[in-house]
C-alpha cells in the first residue's frame, strides 16, 4: 500500500510541475530523482508478485517511460545515458573485484571450456535459424547468400552474449555466494570477452568479404586493441587505486564513484572496451589490496546502489512494447532456440569440462539475460552497415526485452534451488568497519 | 575536455587539497574555511590557469544545483524539535535580532547605494539587494566547530553560537526563497496564467513538505544503509530539480524536507552520518564552481563590495550587539561577540551561486561577487574570530530573568 501512495505520490507531483517549468539540465536532476524513487518502488513491490526486483525497476521505467505514460520522455533517457556509462563501470569494477585469483587459477581452464561450448552452441543454433527463416527477417530479406550468412553471423554473435549487469543485481539482491553463483558469474563474466573478441573478428570477416559502402568503420587493428589494450589500462588503473588503498585510504566513497568516473572515461580516450577495462582493474584492486579492497567494494555498493536502479529503469524506459509486439512472430522463435541452445550447451559443456552437477545443472538458466552491452555491439555493426544495422537493431533490442525480463525471473529460481542464500549484503547502520573513517 | 574529466579532475584537486594542505592548515594555524577552496576555483578557472573554461563549469549546473540541495537537507537535520525546544529561549531572540538586524541594514542600504550607482530600476535593484541582504546574513559555522573542539559542545557560548548561525540561516534561505518567487520570470508556465508571488512560495513550500513526506514513505523503517542512500539521494534530487526546474531556489525546500526528516524518521543520526560524508566533498565542488564561476568587472570591485563589507561588518557587530542589549545580555556576551559570527560559510556561496544560475540579470555579477569577496576575506580568520570571543566569555551564561531579578 505505501508503495503505491508513493507511486501515486510521485506521478501526481510529476504530472503538476512538468508544464510548468522549461530548464532542461533541471530536468535531468529531477527525471533522475523520480526514476530512482519510482522505479525503486516498483521494484519493492514485484516480490509480491514473484519476480526479482530488477524486473520491478524496468517494469518501473517502462510504466513512466515514453510508450506509456510519458513522464520519461525520450529526451530524457537520452539525457541520462551517461548514468547507464557510470553504471556499467561500475558493475564491471565489482564483477572484476568478485573473481579470486586463486579461484581463477584452479577452475580458469573450466570454465573457459564451458563458457566455449555453451557459446558455440548458440551461435550454431541461432545461426542455423536465420538462415532458415531468412525470407521472413527483415534485415536479411532480398539479399545475396553471401550476405545473408555474413550478416546471420554478425547477429548470431551478438545474441551469444549474456548480461553482467543482471547477473551482479540479482547476486546483491540474493546475497548468494553458492558454488553455483560463482560458476555462473565466471561463465558470464569470460563470456562478455569471448563474445566481444569473436563479434570483433566476424564484423572484420565481413568488411573484407563484404565491403561496407561509404560508411565509416573500424579496422581489424583498431578492434583488436579494443580489447586487448584494455588489459594493461585496466591493470594501471587497477594498481593506481591499490596504491590509493595503501596510502590514502580515505573519503572511498567519493573515490569509487570517481574510479568508476575515471575508468569509464579513460577507457572511452583510450578507445579500449570500458567493461573490459574496468573488469580487470576491479581484479587487480581485489586481489592486491585485501581488507581495503573490501572496503572500497562496499563503499563502491552503496554508490552503485541508486545507480543500478536508475540504469534498470532507463532499460524499462527504452523498451518500446509495440515494436516488440511486431516483431513477435520472429523473436519468440530465437528466443526459445537460444534458450534450448542454452540448455544443451551448458550440459555438454560441463560434462567436457567435467564440472560438479550441482554448479552446472541450472546454469543455463543464469546465462538467458542480455542488457545494454547487445545493443552496443549491434551500434558498433551500424558503423560499418548503417542500413542492416537499422533493422538489425530493432529486432536485437524485442529479444533482449523478452530476455531481460525472463532471464532475471530463472535465474532467481536457479539461485534459490541450488543453495542456501545468505543473508542480502547488508552494512549495519551506524560505524562499521565498511563505512570509511 | 569533457564535462566527466573536468568534473573528475575538479573533485580529485579540490580533495587533494583539502587533505594536504588545508587540513594541515586548519590543524596547525587555526585556519578553516571555504576560501582556499575559491581560490581554487579561481585559480582554474577563466581567471587563472584556464584549465576550465565557463562552459565546462556550467555544464556541470546539475552538480551544483544538487549540491545546493545537499546543504537545505542538512541545515534542515539541524530542525530537530525536541532538540531545539531545550535551548533557552533567549538564545533564540538573541540570534533571530542579530540575523534581521544584519539583514534590514545590508539590504535597505545596498538598495538605495545600487539605485544610485547603477541607475538602475527599483525592480531591478530590490532582489539583488534582498539576496545580498540574505548573504550578509549568513554566518559559517566552520570557526564555530572549531571553538566547539576546543570549549566543548555545551558550553553556553557554543550553543549561542550554534543558535544564532542557524537563525542567519534560515532567515537567508527563507528570503533567497521568497526573492526568487518575487523576481520570477514571466510567461514560462503552460498554465494559462502566471502564478501570483504567493503562489510561487506556496508551491515553494509545498515542494519542500510532498518531497519530505515522500522520503519519509519511502524510508519507513529502513535501517540498511544502502537502501537509506538510495532514498536520501533520490529525494534531493528529486526536490532540488523540481525546484531548479521551476526556477525556484531549491535551498528552501531542500531545508523543509530536511526538517520533516528531522522530526518524522527514525533514522535521523544514520541520514546525518550519511549526508556528513558526502557534504564535503559536494561543498568543495560548489566553492570550486563558484570560484570558476567569478569573473568580475570593475565596476562589481568598486563602490557596491567595498560597502557591501561595511555593512556586514556592521551589521554583525552592531546587530549583535544590540540584539544582546534588547535581551538584556549585553554584559555577559560583552559588545564585540558578533566577531564570532563573521564567517560567511558556503551557504553564502549557495545563495549568490543560486542567483547566478537561475537569474544572471544585470546585478547578479555584483551579488556574486560580493559574496565571494566577503567569503574570501571573513573565512580564513573565522575560527580566530570566534575563539577569541569564545576564550574572553568562557563560563555560564545566566538566564536573563534570573539576572534581572538579582540586579533589582
Amino acid at each position: 500500500m505505501r508503495r503505491l501512495l508513493i507511486l501515486g505520490g510521485l506521478y501526481g507531483a510529476m504530472l503538476f510541475i512538468l508544464p510548468a517549468g522549461t530548464d532542461s539540465s533541471a530536468r535531468v536532476l529531477l527525471t533522475f530523482g523520480f526514476l530512482i524513487l519510482a522505479a525503486y518502488s516498483a521494484g519493492e513491490l514485484a516480490p509480491t508478485f514473484g519476480l526479482p526486483k530488477i524486473v520491478g525497476y524496468m517494469l518501473g521505467g517502462l510504466l513512466f517511460g515514453p510508450f506509456a505514460l510519458g513522464i520519461v520522455e525520450s529526451n530524457d533517457v537520452k539525457a541520462l545515458g551517461s548514468v547507464g556509462q557510470l553504471a556499467i563501470a561500475l558493475i564491471a569494477f565489482l564483477a572484476g573485484a568478485e573473481l579470486q585469483w586463486a579461484e581463477l587459477k584452479a577452475r580458469g581452464r573450466q570454465l573457459l571450456t564451458l563458457t566455449s561450448i555453451e557459446l558455440l552452441t548458440t551461435f550454431i543454433a541461432v545461426l542455423l535459424l536465420l538462415l532458415a527463416l531468412q525470407s521472413r527477417i527483415p534485415f536479411l530479406q532480398g539479399l545475396p547468400l553471401l550476405e545473408v550468412v555474413i550478416f546471420s553471423c554478425i547477429f548470431a554473435s551478438i545474441t551469444m552474449i549474456h548480461s553482467p549487469a543482471v547477473t551482479m543485481a540479482m547476486l546483491t539482491e540474493t546475497g548468494s555466494t553458492s558454488p553455483y553463483a560463482r560458476t555462473t558469474l565466471g561463465v558470464v563474466l569470460l563470456a562478455d570477452v569471448v563474445v566481444v573478441l569473436v563479434f570483433s573478428l566476424v564484423l572484420a570477416a565481413a568488411r573484407s568479404l563484404v565491403p561496407p559502402e561509404g560508411a565509416i568503420g573500424m579496422g581489424l587493428g583498431l578492434m583488436a586493441w579494443e580489447i586487448i589494450g584494455a588489459v594493461p589500462i585496466g591493470v594501471l588503473l587497477g594498481l593506481g587505486v591499490t596504491l590509493y588503498l595503501r596510502y590514502v585510504r580515505t573519503e572511498l566513497f567519493l573515490f569509487a564513484v570517481l574510479v568508476a568516473f575515471f575508468g569509464e572515461e579513460v577507457a572511452r580516450i583510450a578507445h579500449v572496451e570500458t567493461l573490459l577495462t574496468l573488469l580487470v582493474a576491479g581484479f587487480v584492486t581485489q586481489n592486491l589490496s585485501g581488507d581495503a579492497g573490501t572496503d572500497l567494494r562496499h563503499a563502491m555498493e552503496r554508490a552503485a546502489a541508486p545507480i543500478f536502479v536508475v540504469f534498470f529503469a532507463l532499460a524499462g524506459a527504452k523498451l518500446d512494447l509495440a515494436e516488440v509486439v511486431r516483431l513477435w512472430p520472429l523473436v519468440v522463435p530465437i528466443v526459445l532456440v537460444r534458450l534450448a541452445a542454452l540448455f544443451v550447451g551448458t550440459r555438454i559443456g560441463a560434462k567436457v569440462a567435467r564440472l560438479p552437477k550441482e554448479e552446472t545443472a541450472d546454469s543455463w538458466m543464469g546465462l538467458v539475460s542480455q542488457a545494454g552491452v547487445a545493443i552496443g555491439l549491434v551500434t558498433v555493426a551500424a558503423e560499418s552497415y548503417p542500413a542492416v544495422a537499422g533493422e538489425m537493431r530493432t529486432m536485437l533490442l524485442a529479444i533482449v526485452a523478452i530476455n531481460e525480463t525472463i532471464g532475471p525471473i530463472l535465474f532467481r529460481r536457479a539461485l534459490a534451488r541450488n543453495e542456501t542464500t545468505t543473508t542480502p549484503a547488508t552494512i549495519p547502520a551506524g560505524p562499521a568497519p565498511a563505512m570509511e573513517a | 575536455m569533457s564535462p566527466q574529466l573536468s568534473l573528475i579532475l575538479l573533485v580529485a584537486v579540490g580533495y587533494l587539497a583539502a587533505h594536504v594542505a588545508f587540513d594541515w592548515l586548519a590543524k596547525r594555524f587555526l585556519l578553516v574555511s571555504g576560501a582556499e577552496y575559491l581560490l581554487l576555483g579561481i585559480f582554474i578557472g577563466p581567471l587563472g590557469a584556464g584549465l576550465l573554461d565557463e562552459n565546462t563549469v556550467r555544464g556541470l549546473t546539475p552538480i551544483t544545483m544538487l549540491a545546493l540541495g545537499w546543504i537545505g537537507v542538512a541545515l534542515g537535520l539541524r530542525l530537530h524539535l525536541p532538540t531545539l525546544v531545550r535551548i533557552p529561549a533567549f538564545m533564540y531572540r538573541v540570534g533571530l535580532a542579530e540575523a534581521l538586524a544584519t539583514f534590514i541594514l545590508t539590504a535597505g542600504v545596498m538598495a538605495i547605494a545600487l539605485a544610485w550607482f547603477t541607475g538602475a530600476t527599483p525592480a531591478v535593484v530590490l532582489p539583488a539587494a534582498l539576496i545580498l541582504g540574505a548573504v550578509a546574513t549568513c554566518s559559517g559555522t566552520s570557526g564555530v566547530d572549531v571553538v566547539a573542539l576546543r570549549l566543548g559542545q555545551r558550553e553556553p557560548i557554543v550553543r549561542q553560537l550554534r543558535v544564532a548561525t542557524l537563525t542567519d540561516a534560515l532567515v537567508a534561505v527563507i528570503a533567497l526563497a521568497l526573492v526568487l518567487c518575487l523576481a520570477h520570470p514571466p510567461g514560462l508556465t503552460s498554465w494559462g496564467r502566471d502564478p501570483t508571488v504567493t503562489e510561487w512560495a506556496v508551491i515553494t513550500v509545498t515542494i519542500g513538505i510532498v518531497g519530505g513526506m515522500l522520503v519519509h514513505l519511502f524510508l519507513g523503517d529502513e535501517q540498511k544503509v544502502d537502501r537509506l542512500m538510495v532514498g536520501l539521494a533520490a529525494s534531493i534530487l528529486l526536490v532540488t530539480g523540481s525546484a531548479a526546474y521551476l526556477q525556484l531556489s531549491p535551498l528552501l525546500p531542500a531545508v523543509l524536507m530536511g526538517g520533516i526528516l528531522a522530526n518524522t524518521s527514525r533514522q535521523r543520526r544514520i541520514l546525518e552520518e550519511l549526508l556528513a560524508k558526502v557534504e564535503r566533498p559536494f561543498t568543495f565542488v560548489l566553492l570550486i564552481c563558484a570560484g570558476a564561476l567569478w569573473q568580475p568587472t570593475l565596476r562589481d570591485w568598486g563602490i557596491p563590495v567595498v560597502l557591501f563589507l561595511a555593512l556586514r561588518t556592521a551589521g554583525k557587530l552592531g546587530g549583535a550587539r544590540l540584539a544582546a542589549r534588547m535581551n538584556g545580555m549585553l554584559p555577559t556576551y560583552g559588545p564585540t561577540w558578533g566577531r564570532a559570527l563573521m564567517g560567511q560559510g558556503s551557504l553564502a556561496i549557495a545563495i549568490a551561486l543560486n542567483l547566478l544560475l537561475v537569474d544572471p540579470g544585470p546585478l547578479a555579477s555584483i551579488v556574486f561577487s560580493a559574496a565571494l569577496a566577503s567569503v574570501l576575506l571573513t573565512d580564513i580568520l573565522s575560527a580566530r574570530f570566534a575563539d577569541a570571543v569564545a576564550t574572553r566569555l568562557l563560563g555560564p551564561l545566566p538566564d536573563p530573568a534570573v539576572a534581572s531579578t538579582e540586579a533589582h
